[in-house]
């Protein structure tokens, strides 16, 4: 199944690893691909690509309503993946995971059935200069609609959120704080459990942006002590179309459903519906069922691996890669922070991030380009745009040679 | 497809050396546009009586195929009834889509044609265009996502 030997004390093997990911073999502009846009999304490991073929071929059916074996087939392996879930991020129970689309469905369900109805003019919602957009928009909607105001806690040069800074906007004004785990431009780690205590005392509850943090690192819910994380599963090798809220069972409980339709209820009738549990009540229609199996194969993965050991490694690339980057004349790099995980923005003097992307593509090499859905961070560094190299597992320090060599190539063409 | 057909030496003198980059003392129509696929915006001021265009200038941070594109646009737009080049749009957009290999209206401009080849790069030498043709229609903004 793995192809990691049982020795717990061994280093990731690599090599093999790479072999599980049949994408990572082609070529791009005639040039071994070198995949560093994981922030962005992860490639899948055959083990997942397996696992939804395998369930189109020989399960396929759909959940939670027809009594035939294909039925209960479909429906025990995609509650499976919620047991899986629920036992990787450390839930107290399985019903604390909801399924959604990803991050953004998860942080929007937040929004609509937990906040909306809270919420009042003059109320404040606190979040970070270093959110992605989707932990800030649907906040911003929200406040247009009640007259609520958005509070934004600042980071200092390194890309540090400003702690001290944080806590004081908590005041009994605000309904909702919310907090990205690990940013998607900088790789800053934020120091979660200690913005919840700090948020708990006052009585708000945090809702956590985990999209970043889930690929990189254990994540245990209870021991961060916050009230909501929405995680994707397209970042950790899992489909995309996948994602779930966690939140802790008492908050499930208080909220109304967000999307109505088959699946959630438990009696319907002209003169009223009475609604399923959670998480039931927050999955209306349909959902992504094989992605969700994939999901579970993912975690299945990413287990075999031994998470420590993928925190390793990945330590040692963004160590590597960043000692090799700020050798590159003109290099600069945006977010040193001391809890950094292997993501690494940065820009070349006289070469704008388009076209770096462009020709780092032309050398096989994929990096991200651009604002990565954070304006705000942007326009805290002033720059419109950043290249961003992040790294998986499956990486490696020779390909983190080749693209430094690479980039010195395409400096001389832009100069 | 190598990284030289799209950043071809044309291209890239018009980078480093960009033609009319600054703005305009004396100017009657002015428009900022962005991109908002990467945040890049820029500015074109034009003077422009008559209907014909005297002077152009533009400026903002911008990436190579933005900046050049800009540059090549301002040598071909000076001197030039602003109808002219209105009348160019569309042989650009043709251009860029790959439906024509050349249009000998466009001069220099030409040289994107590889474009084609980088659907996710074409805003950028379509910002300079949306931002000159916003100016001269009275607009003083525009993004590439507008109609």
């Amino acid at each position: 199944m793995s192809a990691q030997p049982k020795d717990a004390a061994a280093p990731l093997d690599v090599g093999r690893v790479r072999e599980d990911f049949p994408l990572l073999a082609r070529t791009v502009h005639g040039k071994p691909l070198i995949y560093f846009d994981n922030a962005n999304t992860s490639q899948k490991p055959r083990q997942v690509i397996e696992a939804v073929d395998d369930f189109y071929r020989r399960h396929n059916a759909n959940v939670a309503r027809a009594v035939h074996t294909l039925g209960d087939e479909a429906t025990t392996a995609y509650e499976g993946t919620r047991d899986k879930l629920a036992r990787f991020i450390n839930a107290n129970s399985r019903d604390e995971i909801v399924f959604t689309s990803g991050t953004t469905q998860a942080i929007n369900l937040v929004a609509y059935s937990y906040l909306l109805p809270r919420l009042e003019a003059g109320d404040e919602i606190v979040v970070t200069t270093m959110e992605h957009h989707a932990n800030i928009v649907p906040w911003q909607i929200l406040a247009e609609r009640t007259g609520a105001t958005i509070r934004v806690a600042p980071i200092n040069e390194k890309g540090e959120l400003i702690v001290e800074k944080y806590i004081e906007l908590l005041t009994p004004r605000v309904k909702l704080a919310g907090v990205v785990h690990v940013s998607n431009v900088l790789g800053t780690v934020n120091p979660v459990a200690e913005l919840a205590r700090a948020a708990k005392k006052r009585g708000i509850p945090l809702l956590v942006d985990g999209s970043q943090a889930l690929p990189h690192f254990p994540i245990d819910v209870r021991a961060l002590g916050c009230d909501f994380y929405a995680v994707t599963g397209h970042k950790m090798y899992g489909p995309t179309g996948t994602g779930a809220l966690w939140a802790r069972r008492e908050l499930l409980r208080e909220m109304p459903p967000f999307f109505g339709g088959g699946e959630m209820i438990r009696e319907v009738r002209f003169d009223g519906t009475t609604f399923a549990d959670p998480p039931h009540r927050f999955e209306a229609g349909t959902p992504n069922i094989a992605g969700f199996v994939g999901l579970g194969a993912a975690i299945d993965y990413v287990e075999s691996l031994g998470r420590e050991r993928i925190v390793a490694w990945e330590h040692e690339l963004l160590a590597y890669a960043t000692a090799k980057l700020k050798a590159v004349p003109g290099l600069r790099i945006f977010g040193e922070a001391e809890r950094k995980a292997a993501v690494i923005s940065f820009l070349v003097e006289g070469a704008h991030a388009h076209d770096l992307a462009t020709l780092l593509d032309h050398e096989g090499i994929a990096v991200r380009s651009g604002h990565h859905c954070a304006h705000p961070l942007m326009q805290f560094y002033g720059v419109p745009a950043t290249v961003r190299a992040s790294f998986a597992f499956y990486n490696t320090r020779e390909e983190i040679d080749r693209f430094v060599e690479a980039l010195g190539r395409v400096r001389t063409m832009l100069g | 497809m190598t990284a030289e057909a799209l950043y071809r030496d044309v291209v890239l003198d018009h980078y480093r050396r960009p033609r009319n980059r600054g703005t305009l003392a004396r100017c009657t129509h002015a428009a900022d546009g962005v991109n908002p696929l990467c945040g890049d915006s820029l500015r074109i001021e034009v003077d422009c009586t008559d209907g014909r265009i005297a002077r152009m200038g533009f400026s903002g941070e911008a990436c190579a195929i933005t900046t050049a594109t800009a540059s090549m646009l301002s040598e071909l737009a000076v001197g030039r009834d602003a109808d002219e080049i209105a009348a160019l749009d569309a042989p650009f957009r043709r251009l860029l889509a790959g439906e024509i290999d050349v249009a000998d209206s466009l001069g220099p401009l030409n040289a994107l044609a590889e474009l084609r080849r980088h659907p996710s790069r074409r805003k950028c030498a379509e910002l300079p265009w949306a931002t000159l043709r916003a100016a001269l229609g009275g607009e003083a903004r525009t993004t590439t996502e507008s109609p």
